[in-house]
């Protein structure tokens, strides 16, 4: 057995060291057999999500093909272990690896093993932003207090006027050389409140009269989300500046199919901790070796009989209404009561879990890559002396950054506000994802791979710390034309 | 050879296909030799002129598919340049260039390659050369006074090189100088350089000017007023411009200063990977014989097909041809 103590924050390496006792322990009791503890990696993780889709104890396999590999990984998440009963539950997973059919027992699966970014969870993450109001209600706040410091970065009034002051700036140098166009389109792709474009635009209405230039009056800004409930809260935020302001509806992995209309001709566009909520896929190194993650998700078997049991579901109908509840949602799954609905939808929710097995591959290119990104910008990507790691692809964030960048004007720039891990080597410094955030899911976002994307695709990608909150993990992406 | 009206080419570059992309690559990362890679590009040129045979071109290059960028192919054989080739990772990044003392005299071996792409088709053809302005904006300057004295003296070694592929065969060689939409108050000096490097070179000289196609996406946007009437004391027979993406609003130029120089009129849009219909492009070219009459106007994408997909490009080049003859057909030719 080889125990791997990962990202485990200073105050709990006194609880690691004895969840570390107490495995040596279990493995030197002779409870679990040699063959398995011959071949057996435990990863010890401080998961930094306080609500996420592990248990304590995670087993995953590996694959090759048909073939299950002798290699096994158990991850114990420090934060849900219970040291009491830790033995127990850690030969109980191993004997679940021998018998995976007594394993499977105690689940309620929703869906067959498929790469991440496929997995039900996504339709979750649909639904949550589809019937936004519905959730709210139910937990009795907005979403923006589940965020770090309960409130978006993005609407802090100093990073706003910097922004602005920037993009006057721009305006002006244009304007120099005679190349303003007349309509200035200025994008915001993933809305949020409506807060930090109406902040904006307040803001560049102010500076535009102070300076006296008449740029105001120009632009278009055009507020872009996939969720109505979303722009519709937002349309209300920036009414002021109504005739200037145009909310569409946009596909944030694809923007360009709605927007090839501006292609070239967007100055400034904006996103807001949207890609750490776009779909990914994982890789896993280990011992040099590569292997891309699929996952199904599942409901403890006891959980799934409370749930069903409180909603009044025959058991055997319990994923048959999951199904329903993601098919119409939950204004429709109780005629009668919406309130049943979202409680049964939120239950669901805060159960789900992912079990998760390791498909071996040659190389990187035999995952399933992002669309639109060529083989040859990931295989140099993972170098020889990475030997063991787990990286996210981001394959939503490289998507939709190939899809936004067709719409900058050859002057404009892309800044992108979120978590970013900007090096490789950092995946292995914290516990990057996938998080719950309320009832949608937050991953970290692989700074440093879409660094190297931006660059074979003719942009220089920057990242900055957010130094207008103290405390503050996200950055700032700045894109700026690669020459 | 004699030429149809409305004779169909391309700017330059053919599509570089992923595996010469990532050949090149390996040649930096010293896996492959010099003498396998000038094997690879052998191929690679060879296959690029089929391509543009089979597609019905009238004029070919040879797909610029030995060059790494627009930049680098030249700067490497201009002596007295100077770079640390460790400063960049992948084959189309930029070196970054300085220069340090005046420029010597010396051959660039362009006829090599002409003579080469000229050894395996019997259609007309074209050369492609990037221009002084361009390679300025590109090198570090710690010599010349200013910018102006620099491309100067770069046209002045380019100048015998252009004689040389003159005297190989090449009729037809083209300058592209994309950085004058970049810095259009350039243009006036420009065309003392362009003309400094285009003298008493026995060939037909087009300028291709565009706004940039680096990495498959624009580096500037304007239009093209900047170019007349100055334009009209270079000593060049065509002026070959991008019109498909920007849409045909500065033909009205050619109307404007009237003129006899040949207009090499861009119809597809090599920034998208949608292939335009013969339609489109028949349209296109009606919109410019509006402005130039058809024995002056030549026709072609936008930019080079570098970085769209072989599938793409070829496809692309296979519709301009279609186009054109519809257009032809209307002009009883």
């Amino acid at each position: 057995m080889i125990l791997h103590v990962n990202h485990i924050p200073p105050k709990q390496t006194a609880l690691a060291a004895s969840v570390a006792s107490a495995l040596v322990t279990a493995a030197g009791e002779g409870q679990v057999p040699p063959r398995i503890l011959e071949n057996l990696n435990v990863h010890l993780d401080w998961l930094q999500y306080k609500t996420n889709f592990r248990e304590a104890l995670t087993l995953r396999r590996a694959i090759k093909g048909e073939e299950i590999l002798p290699w096994i990984e158990v991850g114990v998440d420090l934060r849900q272990v219970r040291p009491d009963q830790l033995k127990d539950e850690f030969v109980n997973a191993l004997n679940d690896a021998v018998d995976p059919a007594a394993g499977a027992r105690k689940r309620v699966y929703l869906e067959p093993f498929a790469p991440v970014r496929s997995g039900i969870i996504w339709r979750f993450n649909n639904l949550f932003w589809q019937h936004l109001p519905l959730w709210e209600t139910a937990a009795g706040h907005g979403f923006e207090k589940s965020l770090p410091g309960g409130t978006s970065d993005a609407n802090h009034p100093e990073a706003v006027a910097d922004a602005v002051a920037d993009f006057w700036t721009l305006l002006k140098d244009l304007e120099g050389h005679n190349q303003l166009p007349q309509e200035i389109f200025a994008l915001e792709i993933g809305v949020g409140t409506g807060q930090r474009a109406a902040a904006w635009l307040d803001r560049f209405r102010a500076l535009d009269k102070e300076r006296g230039t008449q740029y105001y009056p120009r632009i278009r800004f055009l507020l872009a989300d996939y969720s109505m409930p979303t722009l519709n809260r937002a349309l209300e935020a920036v009414k002021e500046h109504r005739e200037l302001a145009s909310f569409l509806a946009v596909d944030a992995l694809d923007p360009f199919k709605s927007l090839s209309f501006l292609r070239y001709k967007v100055l400034s566009i904006h996103l807001t901790n949207v890609y750490d909520n776009l779909p990914t896929d994982e890789i896993v190194v280990r011992e040099g070796k590569l292997y891309f993650v699929e996952a199904r998700a599942y409901v403890p078997a006891a959980t799934a009989a409370r749930i069903s049991e409180a909603f009044g579901i025959p058991p055997a109908e319990f994923v048959r209404t999951v199904t329903r509840l993601l098919e119409v949602g939950p204004t429709h799954l109780h005629h009668a009561n919406v309130e049943q609905g979202v409680t049964f939808w939120r239950s669901v929710w805060d159960a789900i879990r992912l079990e998760e097995r390791l498909i071996s591959i040659q190389s990187i290119l035999d995952a399933p890559l992002p669309a639109g990104v060529k083989p040859t910008l990931l295989e140099n990507f993972v170098g020889d002396g990475v030997m063991n790691q787990r990286f996210h692809l981001s394959s939503g964030a490289l998507e939709s950054f190939l899809n936004t960048m067709p719409l900058l004007h050859p002057r404009g720039y892309l800044q992108v506000q979120d978590i970013f891990v900007t090096k490789l080597e950092d995946y292995g410094k914290l516990f990057r994802g996938p998080g719950k955030m309320d009832g949608s899911i937050v991953n970290w976002v692989n700074g440093a791979l879409l660094a190297e994307v931006g660059a074979r695709a003719g942009y220089d990608v920057h990242f900055a710390p957010f130094h207008y909150r103290e405390g503050s993990r996200t950055s700032m992406l700045y894109t700026t034309h690669r020459e | 050879m004699s030429l149809p009206i409305l004779p169909t080419t391309v700017v330059g570059s053919y599509s570089m296909p992923g595996w010469l992309e990532r050949l090149k690559t390996e040649f930096f990362a010293r896996r492959i030799s010099r003498q396998e890679l000038d094997e690879i590009h052998d191929s690679a040129v060879k296959a690029a002129i089929k391509d543009q045979e089979v597609c019905g071109l009238d004029i070919i290059t040879d797909g610029e598919l030995r060059r790494d960028n627009m930049i680098d192919y030249f700067a490497e054989r201009l002596p007295g340049l100077q770079t640390d080739h460790t400063n960049k990772k992948f084959y189309y990044d930029f070196y970054d260039w300085v220069v340090r003392g005046k420029i010597p005299m010396a051959s660039l071996r362009l006829a090599d390659d002409f003579r080469f792409l000229s050894q395996f088709t019997d259609h007309g053809t074209k050369f492609c050369v990037t221009g002084p302005h361009s390679l300025v904006k590109r090198i570090k300057d710690e010599h010349y006074k200013n910018e102006q004295a620099f491309a100067t003296d770069l046209a002045r070694v380019m100048n015998m090189e252009l004689k040389e592929l003159a005297r190989a065969g090449a009729r037809f060689i083209q300058i592209d100088e994309p950085y004058y939409s970049g810095f259009p108050e350039d243009f006036q000096w420009g065309v003392k350089v362009l003309n400094t490097l285009v003298e008493g070179v026995d060939a037909k000289i087009a300028l291709h000017v565009c706004y940039g196609n680096r990495y498959g996406k624009p580096s500037w946007a304007g239009n093209y007023k900047y170019l007349f009437p100055a334009i009209l004391e270079a000593n060049v027979q065509q002026v070959t411009l991008e019109f498909a993406r920007r849409g045909g609003e500065d033909l009205e130029l050619f109307k404007e200063f009237p003129n006899k120089l040949e207009l090499g009129v861009g119809v597809i849009d090599v920034k998208t990977h949608e292939v335009e219909t013969p339609e489109i492009v028949a349209e296109r070219i009606r919109k410019a014989l509006k402005f130039v009459p058809a024995e002056r106007v030549f026709v072609l994408p936008d930019c080079g097909c570098l970085h769209l997909p072989q599938e793409v490009a070829f496809a692309k080049l296979r519709t301009m041809v279609q186009g054109t003859k519809i257009v032809r057909k209307e002009l009883g030719a």
